[in-house]
């Protein structure tokens, strides 16, 4: 079995954010990032199919050369290879123009599975999967939090709202989006580090994938990025520690709670 | 003249109420409206949609629709596309929604914007206002596309109330399959921990750093109030506490006396989960956390000084 899992590399979730210059993204330069949370739970569950049985994992994902160090983390975490797409075509580019890319990794990788995060912390669209499960002609499930694998077939639960959960059978092959807490994340071990340096990571351009610069060109365009602007908000209580407590057991008590 | 397509979800065979906000959204553009329902037996309901304003109402009506699957909802949503052929289509951010958006985007090559807040006419465009970074900024996307698709965050308008003398006409959508198959709807197992009914619930976050925070840290405030305990969901992801005392549009949805969200940032689907609160503390070292906007008081400081001062105040008053 091959599994393909696209992830993303994100800003640290403790990251402070700053809006960059040009108004349309953060400003990204001093920031330090992380493998999207979703994605790592979609990771962590093509390894459990793998230690399972026998099953290669390749990880896929799109950006600038520090992407790599993503990629390198996964393939310390039990992945067997890496596909980086870099390309100048790519900056800017949509959840549309990202799913283009992947569905011409899937198209000369033929995976029998994708795993995908169910939607990324950053622009928080959730395109990606559903996308790429059209484009590559596969049945899909979104937001999955347990993958039973048997034979030519998988049965996930899809979460709904509320916490009910929604049971789905796809024919292999076939793409699944995944939520948090699907499974519980293994770190990289330090023998998992120093096999990733030998791992093959290939580098991609999106005239290797058989695309053009236009085939990518966003759909959807960022026109302006900026705080949201505040409303009534809390009144904030002053002091320190032992005033600001006060404050608070005065308001418990006026609750009649205390 | 522009044209509207909403796909009305359905809840126990009535419209649901973010349907109902896809109405106030699509009519605040103007122009032709256009509803679509799609399932099996859903004639009364399309009825009721069409009568409270969903114009012109399409019923997708087929045993094959009966429940919901990815392949055969976006065939019955593409035949009222091509009948149609609107300029923008709109879903609701819903597991129904951000199952079918991307996917029907990819097949019509069009831009898609999702969990839309609100929808902005500007000259011959529209802008469409969405919040990234889990609600921390918000932006105003361009969408080019034909039509172009948006999926629209329950909860951000009020439901359409108006009452309207709309019509039903139905549509074929023989034939429409799908190769993933429907098995079953579950319940999660109900835990013991049932946070609707208490008056007072102290939820921690992921500001909580590590589990046994939970047990030191938290576990003797609320114990000095005779509280019920709480959490985001990255703490039950974490396993640090059970799924049951999850607070959220995936948890539970609590309306206590009295709330109090410490080192929670305040994400959408946290706040739809406890927004109906009473009153609303929160505890956060970030003063832009958009948990202050819902909250009542706020304390912007680091939640390990503040919660054991709490605590030691709230026993000294109770010795007093
Ligand atoms: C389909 C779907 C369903 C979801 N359902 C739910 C749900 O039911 N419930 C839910 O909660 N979430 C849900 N989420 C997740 C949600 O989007 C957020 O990721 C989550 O609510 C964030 O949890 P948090 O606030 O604890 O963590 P974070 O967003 O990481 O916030 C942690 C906060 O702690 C603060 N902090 C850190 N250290 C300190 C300190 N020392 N003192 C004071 N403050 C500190 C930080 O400033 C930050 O604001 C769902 C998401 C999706 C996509």
């Amino acid at each position: 079995m091959k599994i393909l899992v696209c992830l993303k590399q994100v800003p640290h979730k403790d990251a402070r954010l700053d809006i960059a210059g040009h108004g349309t993204w953060i400003d990204d330069a001093n920031l330090k990032f992380e493998i999207n949370d979703y994605d790592n739970y979609a990771l962590e569950a093509a390894l459990r199919i793998k230690d399972a049985g026998e099953a290669e994992v390749i990880v896929a994902t799109i950006g600038p050369d520090r992407v790599v160090q993503s990629l390198r983390t996964a393939l310390g975490m039990g992945a067997d290879r890496a596909v980086h797409v870099k390309d100048e075509a790519l900056e800017g580019s949509d959840s549309l123009g990202v799913a283009k890319s992947l569905a011409a990794i899937a198209a000369q990788e033929s995976p029998d599975l994708i795993l995908t995060g169910l939607m990324s912390d950053d622009a928080n669209y959730g395109l990606t999967g559903p996308m790429l499960a059209e484009l590559s002609g596969l049945p899909h499930a979104t937001g999955i939090v347990s993958c039973e694998h048997a034979g030519e077939s998988i049965t996930v639960e899809r979460e709904l709202e509320g916490g009910a959960l929604e049971v789905v059978e796809l024919p292999l092959p076939a793409l699944v989006t995944v939520q948090t807490g699907m499974n519980e994340v293994r770190y990289a071990s330090l023998k998992g580090i120093m096999q990733a340096k030998k791992k093959p990571l290939e580098t991609k351009s999106v005239a290797d994938l058989g695309l053009q610069a236009s085939d990518v060109a966003p759909k959807v365009t960022i026109e302006k990025i900026y705080m949201p602007p505040k409303g009534e908000g809390a009144e904030i209580l002053q002091g320190s520690a032992a005033e600001v407590s006060q404050q608070l057991v005065t308001k418990i008590k006026e609750l009649g709670l205390l | 003249m522009s044209k509207t397509l909403i796909v009305a979800e359905l809840q126990n065979g009535a419209p649901r109420e973010a349907a109902l906000e896809l109405i106030t959204q699509a009519r605040g553009l103007g122009g032709e409206l256009v509803s679509l329902v799609i399932g099996s037996g859903v004639a009364e309901a399309a009825e009721d949609l069409a009568k409270r304003g969903g114009g012109r109402v399409l019923a997708a009506d087929d045993a094959a629709l009966a429940d919901y699957t990815s392949g055969a909802y976006a065939q019955a949503i593409r035949r009222a596309l091509d009948q149609e052929s609107p300029d923008l289509l709109l879903l609701s951010n819903t597991p129904i929604g951000w199952d079918l958006a991307g996917k029907l985007a990819a097949a019509l090559d069009a831009g898609v914007a999702t969990d839309v807040v609100r929808i902005e006419q500007e000259g011959d465009d529209l802008v469409f206002i969405k919040r990234m970074f889990n609600a921390k900024l918000d932006s105003r996307l361009r969408v080019t596309g034909s039509p172009r698709i948006a999926t629209v965050q329950p909860g951000a308008c009020e439901a359409y109330a108006g009452s309207d003398a709309g019509s039903v006409e139905s549509l074929d959508v023989s034939g429409c399959g799908s190769r993933t198959v429907f098995k079953e709807l579950r319940t999660a197992a109900a835990g013991g921990h049932d946070l609707t009914k208490a008056d007072l619930i102290i939820s921690g976050g992921r500001g909580l750093q590590k589990p046994e925070n939970f047990d030191s840290v938290l576990k003797p405030l609320v114990e000095a109030l005779g509280a019920q305990m709480g959490a985001s969901r990255p703490v039950v992801d974490s396993g640090w506490l059970p799924h049951e005392y999850q607070v959220g549009s995936s948890g539970q949805v609590v309306a206590p006396k009295l709330y109090m969200a410490v080192g929670i940032s305040g994400a959408i689907q946290h706040l739809v989960g406890m927004k109906n609160s009473n009153f609303i503390i929160a505890i956060n070292k970030d003063a832009d956390a958009p948990i202050f906007e819902v909250a009542d008081l706020g304390v912007v400081a680091d939640l390990f000084e503040i919660v054991p001062a709490l605590t030691e105040a709230v026993s000294a008053a109770k010795g007093g």
